[in-house]
């Protein structure tokens, strides 16, 4: 593109020709800044430490919720989101703490679309190691009467040993949850193992695998109905009915459950459906991670305030090649340019290295929790997006520090 | 017909304080194509001043400053360096090379701003550091070349544009006596070979060297000498 020259009054025949522009193509716009960098290698790296680590935690936070949640929804998916559990509610009146009736595991077994029920009881006695110990040192293990049905309804394992046997007859025998039996002790691969429940001595049959649908039996020792009926006096009234019904229709049955479990009140009744507050769990996790996230945003401009300052620094001491430059036609623009580009190619490399280094916090992570491993694509070209936002407004104000030097200033010696 | 390259009119440069200090008192200089002039002055004459006006780095107070053809008078930033980058060549005491970049870099990025393609940048560097005597060291880095050749490189700088006009501003400040009257030959055989040249120093014997010579003191011109006869 060419202009005239400005006649400002002057006989116009004096300047004949047209005044070529000078230009800077965006190629060696680019080449001048990784070329800027190239002599200061030590010092560009350092600075780009700044952003990477900044855009590592962002992309590693990202990456490592996304790997949660994804975790979460493949133990879902594998657990099923079919189930409720029904337990007594808050009283109306306030006075007493209510009840479910003893019947209503039986209503409830006769809804449609309901596929098995079975109930828990929360039983008034203590659970020991042995009678040496204090009543107090219970361990925070719980003793639950469990229908036979408990296991199958929730869809859940054993680790080791075998359920409650049903019938008739009644043994004094237990079965133990994941982390009550972490807490006691109890491990059947060392030989057979005993329980002080109330006054007597109950055989430990099996052990439960972590229950994530359930987790109130992973403290819970677990004794056969009849056993409690017999021993301890239960009276029949659970404290929780679980409950699985088929997916498609889980709406359904939750609206009718709490009228179906006690027609009197059915106001005291809470129906909660564990998959929901797993999902809810998950989605909880967020304000930690806005905390992490919000760390990381504090790094990345610690890291562009890092290049902002080193920027600086680089043009008071880079006048003689800001005045050479202009000497040899460069604009104002292209001072300017050279150093936003600097800035900016700084920027990137420490925003590439920060998402490499993100992935690679996330996928370590993953593997070490078992994790199904996610690195959204969105948080990558975001971090990188993220650098380069952070390093062109770094590099404004040195750029306009540079650009506004005079040339006849800036080409004398030191 | 030689035509001017470099015509000063009156020119005054007058820096703003208690009291104004004019550093350039109606100051009226031709240079025609072809010529070598020497403007010599001690330190403090104005002679930087005079440097930057025809180089086109600073605006006279008043008068009139004529570069090329062109008017620097009411000239923005863009046509200003697209003036400078056009028809100026300059030379300068302390050479000015920049260290990250090898001897032909540096001499091609006197094209870069006149958007020359990056091929023909290459080719023409290396024809401007052959002209120089440093066809050999190309790729070397101004680190491994001595004083002398430092200076060679940024001469080719300031004539791989084919610029109207050459401004060295002390160009042997920095170099012993004997590289500085190498370098002093060099001028003259670019001179010969047509390059407008007008050199800036405070010898005298440097400054013998040109054809024509200006001598400054206190902002005005208060000589101004010519061997022989001149076309």
């Amino acid at each position: 593109m060419t202009v005239s020259p400005v006649a400002s009054g002057v006989d116009e025949q004096q300047q004949p020709r047209r005044l070529q522009r000078s230009v800077l193509t965006f190629r060696d716009a680019l080449g001048l800044g990784v070329v800027g960098l190239r002599g200061r290698r030590g010092r560009a790296l350092l600075t780009s430490v700044g952003i990477a680590i900044g855009i590592a935690a962002i992309v590693a936070v990202i990456g490592i919720s996304a790997s949660s949640k994804a975790n979460v929804l493949a133990v879902l998916d594998q657990l099923g989101t079919n189930y409720l559990t029904v337990t007594p509610g808050q009283s109306l009146a306030g006075d007493d703490t209510p009840q479910l009736p003893p019947d209503s595991v039986g209503r409830l077994s006769l809804l449609d679309h309901v596929q098995s029920v079975a109930a828990t009881a929360h039983l008034d006695v203590i659970v020991r190691r042995s009678d040496q110990m204090p009543p107090t040192n219970t361990r925070g293990t719980v003793v639950l009467a469990a229908e036979p049905d408990l296991l199958t309804t929730l869809n859940g394992h054993l680790r080791s040993g075998h359920w409650l046997a049903a019938g008739p007859r009644s043994y004094p025998t237990v079965v133990i949850g994941a982390t009550a039996a972490r807490r006691q002790g109890v491990d059947l691969a060392a030989g057979d193992q005993l329980l002080w429940i109330g006054d007597q001595w109950f055989a430990v049959v099996g052990v439960l695998d972590a229950m994530p649908l359930a987790p109130e039996l992973d403290n819970a020792a677990l004794i056969s109905t009849e056993v409690a009926t017999q021993k301890f006096g239960y009276q029949g009234s659970p404290t929780t009915v679980y409950l699985r019904a088929s997916p498609a229709d889980m709406d359904g049955v939750r609206d009718v459950a709490a009228a179906t479990a006690d027609p009197t009140s059915p106001q005291e009744v809470d129906v909660t459906r564990p998959s929901d507050a797993l999902e809810a769990r998950a989605a909880t996790d967020t304000a930690f991670t806005t905390l992490l996230l919000g760390l990381g945003g504090v790094a990345l401009l610690v890291g562009g305030v890092g290049i902002a300052n080193v920027m600086v620094i680089s043009v008071l001491e880079r006048r003689n090649e800001i005045g050479v430059r202009r000497a040899l036609g460069a604009t104002r623009r292209h001072i300017r340019t050279q150093f936003l580009v600097e800035a900016l190619v700084q920027a990137a490399l420490g925003g590439v290295a920060g998402v490499a280094l993100g992935t690679a916090i996330t996928v370590g992570y993953g593997l070490s929790m078992d994790w199904p491993i996610e690195v959204p694509f969105a948080g990558l070209a975001g971090g990188v997006l993220a650098a380069l936002v952070v390093g062109g407004l770094a590099g404004l104000y040195p750029a306009s520090r540079a650009a506004r030097l005079e040339p006849a200033q800036a080409v004398r010696p030191i | 017909m030689t035509r001017p390259v470099l015509e000063l009119v009156d020119v005054v440069r007058q820096y703003p304080g208690s009291p104004p200090v004019r550093a350039l008192d109606r100051v009226n200089l031709t240079v025609l194509t072809g010529e070598w002039v020497a403007v010599i002055g001690p330190s403090g004459s104005g002679k930087s001043t005079l440097l930057n006006l025809m180089g086109a780095l600073d605006q006279p107070t008043s008068g009139t400053v004529r570069i090329d053809g062109y008017d620097v008078a009411g000239l923005d930033d863009e046509r200003l360096s697209a003036l400078r980058g056009h028809s100026l060549g300059f030379v300068f005491q302390s050479f000015h090379l920049l260290a990250s970049l090898t001897a032909w870099e540096n001499v091609a990025t006197a094209l870069v701003y006149r958007g020359v393609p990056a091929a023909e940048r290459r080719d023409r560097a290396a024809a401007a550091m052959t002209r120089v005597g440093l066809g050999h060291r190309i790729g070397h880095r101004p680190a491994q070349l001595s004083g002398g050749e430092c200076q060679r490189v940024a001469i080719a700088r300031a004539l791989v544009g084919e610029p109207a006009l050459v401004l060295a501003d002390e160009p042997t400040g920095n170099l012993d006596t004997r590289t500085g009257e190498e370098i002093m030959g060099l001028f003259r055989e670019l001179n010969g070979d047509g390059t407008t040249l007008v050199l800036i120093t405070h010898d005298p014997a440097i400054a013998a060297s040109a054809p024509r010579r200006v001598r400054i003191r206190d902002g005005r011109i208060v000589a101004s000498e010519l061997d022989g006869v001149t076309g």
